[in-house]
């Protein structure tokens, strides 16, 4: 694994061609023969990439059974059969309680599993849909014959051919190429294609011109070369194969989620415990005192809080779905919101990934076109003459074209053929200009030397639209190429000849929009004297017209732009304390240009270039507040230790990394995690998957990523627009607070559940709340009103505060518990036992009478238990009594949690503030009370369930006690309201 | 946030173990430093002017540290010396010269806030016990209608006993004894009035005045009274057994309809009991023991009762009985309980 980390080191670039021959011994004309190539096929493998192990179903079905919070609940179920079999096995009455419970443990988390299995698999069929299936060719030349074969049957050593718009079938050594060019953005993140040539040009295989990699495009032209590699050893298929390596660890809800379980157990077997000692010491035999062990620690176990979550998160990824964020995974869904550093990729991500125009300078003025993606709207001098010489040259001398039969899209949409900056142009000219098809029809193109890395410039000749007989020469490139051929300049449609001062002032031009990381061309043409009037045979390979003494008429230059909702997007980001990096395999001039432009580099920034600079200086000597900004390149990063990078981590809060590797975005993630960020990773390509997977969330991008990167990320941009993470980050924050409170409800009931069981034990009370009462409060009423937290919107921006620190800001806490346990929930258990005090005091047993009475009211063949008031009882007709007390005590617990449901609406604010807008949690309310009241009312429910119709009067023991947690909790919040950072908000406020 | 409030004042606690927490907590706070939160900083500061509330803030962090680091459980034997040292620490904290610093005042404030909550549900059952009656329970139809139970009672409803060994019919005697000794004619008659039979003995005092009881000697038993046979039948394979009727307060019989008692076979051949008697001989409930007025007031009530005489029952099998009221009013036939007007028992008399 960590062999795959480091850097390729390869060297077939480097050969000579013959060194090259001798390597593969294959001939350089006539390719491998079949025979041989059959050979090494069975060899080598075919050339295809291992796909990453999956995991079965059944896998990922039993994770859904055992993961996290499932467990706690497992071992409960185990728990209540073990005390099931020993009550079998030492008394013949034993209740079936404990085995009901157990069972119906068992369901709740089958159900769930099965529940968020399906979830899962939705979104897993989604992203089945995105994979092309098509089979790749690859046209290979064995024994000098060309041949068109499955790409898997390509070997090390053959002799392949690509074109234009093919994929590239491996990782190859071009020995010739003619105007080719490949797209290495999946590879690289380079937004513009690079030329391929059989010349070694860069010690880095990745720069070198004479490599072309496997699965990258070409995008124009031809080349031959040879196989260096195939399959898992291509560069592709290191990165595939680094990326399904990596682990990835728990999500912070996991984690959170993993906290919680160790308190609430904590809590559980605390409690089961003391209260073994205390049976024990109440003279229980040690047989019953285990049992009451096990049904504390497994009344402990929130049985609803489960399926909550799961639901609360699903309701979640189903909100961020709509808003094109796809989560693949279900506890991705929060991650966002704790996220504190995101690392984004340059190109698809921040920008549209497609060139276009963005600045013009002529007639000595530099005007900014329209890089939005709408390209609608914003024009500049259009009018002058110097504008209409510009265009024509833009326009003719170009060979990029529309495709067929896209009139109907607009022009932006449109897909062309040919060259990234050539085809800007073109749309730049058929929006603000003209029809090019018509232009070009009117002015035919006689003659037209192409562009190439040699000459940097293309040439065309054109017949002149005005006078069928005079021809014009345009001509375009690189800007100081251009300029060496003019000798004259135009300024508002007249010619002047060149001077110093315009020469100073194009050097300035230039610079500038250099300087902003554009991609610059420069335009000039001659009108052709008479003599080369139609009918003129122009030779442009020797060359026998005029090439010199052109008029120079501006300067156009290009940028892949920033997508127009990105700068914003940063900004909140920025407002949410949430660092932005961008990290790219672009250059760094065109990567710091894009940076300032979304605000990545905030505007006045000063950047910081050289770091090798700083590093010699100690670190106590520079202030760091001065920098905020730097750019760091790829060959400076790997020469960093970890120590240096966590260093320039730590002190610059605006990040630019360029250059980078596969390899490197890996390690600047690595070492975000290390300082304690929780790292989102945004990428599109190839090259960013290891990141992705490493992240604690990848984000890829549903239009443009690659295969790889979303097989890799948690989350899918089903919009490619990195503003759906903002809506990320914000559902997944108000999904925290939301899941704290719904928490918060549901264990706060957990008390009123318990303590009858405790009372049952120690005062020999009968009991006054049931199994089967308890699991109709955890997975009946409670369930609705809990999930309905879910819908509740925030409480005050949270987009404006900081991400909250994994470390301290848990999702259970023990303010939390103390707040559900030890204060609401003990006034909910007050409410019930008050209700079931009255409840039989009003039937004849007055409360002084019941303690002690355990055994007496639990022995069946006792019929004739006497009263406070000296009537008789059967066995049945008291338990008639006491199931009604437990539904008196189940429908208080409800009364109760109306008012604890509303106080749990804020952590904060009051209700009063806060407003009853939550629809969803009306209807909680309401559902709660018709289940309560149709589980007490319906006829039958007594067979069934054991409750009982309870009269009105019994309803209303508890309001006072509702009424009071309301109370208590709104002066508790108006307290910390008034003293922010107060003892009672550090000691209440979860 | 407060984490760098505290690093800063840290040199205050020359506690190894602090710095060593502060020293992680840097490296986030760098991590995450804003400008907003040096504002937010400031304003803190100012918010919170006494010092002891930010102390105790500290020690909750510190506990929530601990938890924590349990929570990650390191294995080192190093960790486990240094988690001593915090839980000593939390205990008796030297520098403030506080013990459980934190706790305690946290126990304090739950002490009062508990208080409170008892001085709620006092007040609570308080209005409670002024809205109960002590004399008529407020509701009674969940103890109507009446239940049955017989005696002598043995935890067990099943007769066994072998006619020729005492010793399996010897506790059935004591126990009938036990509990006819409060039916003594001549304690009945020191106690109780002679009340006239037929109508109920309506004693429409006021509710708190104390109500006579009607006698009901051990002598209406006859010869189940033990007072003739003290072995009650179970020497000769003729056991009596006594049916009385539960209590209810307020209950009173159909007029002019006694409640009768009838027993037999439950499953199986009708044959199996040839004879019982009743005693008295109406196997009846008279109505002057109604109505019941409640223990607080009719302290010397006595049950009435019945005995049946099984005077002619197979023997050496096991024969179920069923016992039931009948009457205007009385329900026994109650599916889900089977002591509700009547009881179910077996005789398995052996000779």
């Amino acid at each position: 694994m960590e062999g795959l980390k480091k850097e390729v080191v390869m060297n077939d670039h480097k050969l000579t061609l013959e060194q090259l021959s001798t390597k593969y011994s294959v001939d350089l004309t006539k390719g491998l023969s079949p025979k041989e190539a059959q050979e090494i096929l069975t060899r080598e493998g075919p050339n295809t990439l291992t796909p990453p192990p999956t995991t079965p179903e059944w896998v990922k079905f039993c994770k859904q059974l055992f993961g996290g919070f499932s467990i706690l609940l497992w071992i409960g179920a185990i728990l209540c059969f073990m005390a099931y079999g020993i009550q079998m096995y030492f008394s013949e009455h034993a209740t079936r309680d404990n085995l009901y419970l157990g069972i119906v443990l068992a369901v709740v988390v089958v159900t769930t599993g099965c529940f968020s299995y399906y979830q899962e698999a939705k979104s897993s069929r989604i992203m089945e849909s995105f994979k092309s299936m098509v089979p790749q060719k690859a046209l290979v030349i064995r024994d000098g014959e060309k041949m068109q074969i499955n790409a898997q049957n390509v070997v090390v050593g053959d002799l392949v051919e690509v074109k234009g718009g093919d994929r590239i079938p491996a990782d190859i050594r071009l020995i010739s190429a003619e105007g080719c060019k490949v797209d290495n953005s999946s590879l690289t993140g380079e937004s513009e294609p690079q030329t391929r040539s059989p010349d070694f040009t860069h010690e880095n295989p990745l720069e070198t011109q004479n490599i072309c990699f496997f699965s990258t495009n070409c995008v124009q032209g031809t080349a031959r070369g040879i196989v260096i590699a195939t399959g898992d050893s291509t560069m592709m298929g290191r990165i595939a194969t680094l990326t399904s390596g990596l682990a990835a660890g728990k999500t912070p809800i996991a984690r959170e989620i993993e906290h919680f379980i160790h308190l609430i157990t904590s809590v559980a077997i605390f409690l089961g415990v003391v209260f073994f000692g205390i049976s024990i010491i109440l003279g229980y035999g040690w047989l019953e005192a285990v049992i009451f062990l096990i049904g504390i620690i497994v009344a402990n176990v929130p049985e609803g809080l489960l399926a909550t979550v799961t639901v609360c998160l699903t309701l979640t990824a189903k909100r961020m779905a709509r808003k094109n964020c796809l989560v693949k995974n279900l506890e991705a869904v929060e991650t966002l919101g704790s996220t504190s550093t995101i690392c984004s990729d340059k190109t698809g991500t921040l920008t549209q990934n497609r060139m276009t125009v963005a600045h013009l300078w002529f007639d000595k003025t530099i005007y900014k076109a329209d890089t939005s993606e709408e390209q609608i709207g914003k024009t500049f001098a259009k009018s002058s003459d110097t504008w209409f010489i510009l265009a024509g040259i833009a326009g003719l001398c170009n060979r990029a074209e529309f495709k067929a039969a896209q009139e109907t899209l607009p022009i932006a949409k449109r897909a062309t053929a040919g060259d990234a900056s050539e085809s800007a142009l073109l749309k730049f000219i058929e929006q603000y200009y003209s029809s090019v098809k018509e232009m070009r029809e009117k002015n035919p193109k006689v003659a037209e030397i192409p562009f190439n890395s040699t000459n940097k410039y293309q040439m065309s000749i054109h017949l002149r639209e005005d006078s069928s007989q005079d021809h014009v020469l345009m001509m375009k490139g690189a800007p100081e190429r251009i300029l060496e051929f003019c000798s004259s300049y135009m300024l508002n449609g007249h010619e002047y000849p060149i001077d110093d001062e315009m020469k100073e002032a194009f050097q300035n031009a230039y610079l500038e929009l250099g300087g902003l990381g554009e991609r610059v061309l420069g335009f000039c043409f001659l009108n052709l004297p008479k003599t080369f009037s139609k009918g003129f045979k122009f030779n442009t390979d020797k060359i026998n017209f005029p090439m010199n003494n052109l008029c120079f008429v501006g300067l156009i230059s290009m940028i892949d732009p920033p997508r127009a909702a990105v700068p914003d997007a940063v900004g909140k980001c920025r407002n949410a304390g949430i660092k932005v990096i961008m990290v790219t395999g672009d250059h760094p001039i065109t990567a710091k240009a894009i940076a300032r432009g979304v605000g990545i580099i905030s505007e006045g920034a000063k950047i910081e270039e050289d770091i090798t600079a700083q590093l010699k200086v100690p670190n106590s000597q520079i202030n760091n507040r001065e920098v905020k900004a730097i750019v760091v390149h790829g060959s400076e990063l790997k020469d960093l230790s970890s120590e240096q990078l966590d260093n320039i981590l730590q002190s610059h809060r605006e990040i630019v990394f360029a250059r980078t590797s596969p390899q490197q975005k890996l390690i600047i993630v690595e070492g975000c995690q290390r300082l304690g960020a929780i790292v989102a990773v945004t990428g599109d390509g190839v090259n960013d998957s290891p990141a992705l997977k490493k992240a604690d969330i990848g984000i890829a991008m549903g239009i443009a990523g690659s295969d790889v990167s979303k097989e890799a990320a948690d989350m899918i941009l089903l919009d490619d627009n990195f503003a759906s993470i903002v809506t990320g980050v914000e559902e997944g924050r108000l999904i925290f607070d939301n899941l704290k409170k719904s928490i918060a409800y549901t264990l706060t009931s957990n008390i009123p559940e318990i303590t009858p069981f405790l009372l049952f034990i120690i005062l020999s009370i009968p009991l006054p709340l049931g199994t089967i009462t308890i699991l109709c409060i955890d997975l009946g009423t409670d369930m609705v009103p809990a999930i309905s937290l879910a819908y509740e919107s925030a409480e005050s921006d949270i987009m404006k505060r900081a991400p909250r620190n994994p470390k301290t800001d848990n999702l259970v806490n023990h303010r939390l518990i103390g707040m559900a346990y030890g204060q609401i929930g003990v006034i909910q258990a007050l409410a019930g036992f008050f209700t079931y005090f009255v409840i039989l005091a009003e039937n004849g047993f007055k409360p002084l009478d019941l303690l002690g009475i355990r055994l007496n009211w639990e022995n069946r063949y006792l019929n004739d238990l006497e009263d406070s008031y000296g009537q008789q009882w059967t066995f049945e007709q008291r338990k008639v009594v006491e199931f009604t007390c437990q539904t008196a005590f189940f429908v208080s617990i409800v009364v109760v949690q109306w008012s604890d449901l509303i106080i749990c609406k804020t952590r904060r604010n009051s209700v009063f503030q806060q407003g009853m807008k939550n629809k969803i949690l009306i209807f909680g309310l309401l559902e709660e009370t018709l289940l309560a009241a149709f589980l007490s009312y319906t006829p039958g429910m007594d067979v069934a369930l054991r409750m009982y119709p309870l009269k009105i009067f019994w309803w209303l023991c508890a309001t006072p006690y509702s009424l009071l947690i309301f109370i208590y909790d709104e002066i508790r919040k108006f307290t910390i309201r008034r003293h922010p950072g107060g003892w009672l908000e550090s000691e209440t406020y979860y | 946030m407060r984490r760098q409030l505290r690093s800063r004042r840290a040199p205050a606690f020359p506690h190894s173990y602090r710095y060593r927490l502060d020293d992680q907590d840097e490296v986030n706070q760098n991590y995450l430093a804003d400008e907003e939160e040096e504002a937010e900083e400031e304003a803190r500061v100012m918010l919170v002017p006494d010092l002891e509330e930010e102390e105790e803030e500290e020690e909750g962090e510190k506990e929530e540290k601990k938890e924590e680091e349990e929570g990650q459980g390191q294995p080192t034997g190093n960790t486990w010396w240094w988690k001593l040292q915090i839980m000593n620490e939390y205990l008796w904290d030297p520098e403030k010269r506080m013990f459980l610093a934190r706790t305690g005042l946290i126990l304090v404030i739950y002490f009062f806030f508990y208080a409170s909550l008892a001085a709620v549900i006092t007040l609570c059952v308080y209005t409670l016990f002024l809205n109960i009656s002590p004399y008529m329970p407020t509701f009674t139809e969940k103890v109507k209608p009446p239940g049955v139970m017989i005696r002598p009672f043995a935890h067990s409803l099943n007769f066994n006993f072998n006619v020729s060994e005492p010793d399996t019919w010897q506790h059935y005697v004591i126990s009938l004894n036990g509990f006819l000794q409060g039916y003594n004619d001549s304690l009945q008659e020191e106690m109780n009035v002679d009340c006239p039979p037929g109508q109920y003995f309506i004693q429409d005092a006021n509710e708190d005045e104390d109500k006579k009881a009607c006698q009901f000697k051990r002598s209406f038993l006859k010869n189940c009274s033990g007072l003739d046979d003290p072995t009650f039948g179970y020497s000769t394979g003729q056991p009596c057994i006594l049916l009385k009727m539960n209590r209810i307060v307020g209950f009173r019989p159909e007029l002019g309809d006694p409640v009768k008692v009838s027993c037999k076979v439950q499953r199986g051949d009708e044959n199996d009991i040839r004879s019982i008697n009743y005693y008295p001989e109406s196997a009846s409930f008279d109505l002057r023991y109604y109505p019941y007025y409640g223990k607080l007031t009719h302290v010397n009530y006595t049950s009435p009762l019945v005995a049946m005489h099984f005077t002619d029952v197979v023997k050496n099998q096991a024969v179920p009985v069923q016992c039931q009221l009948k009457g205007k009013g009385i329900i026994n036939d109650v599916i889900n309980d089977r002591f509700v007007g009547r009881v179910i028992f077996t005789l398995n008399i052996e000779t």
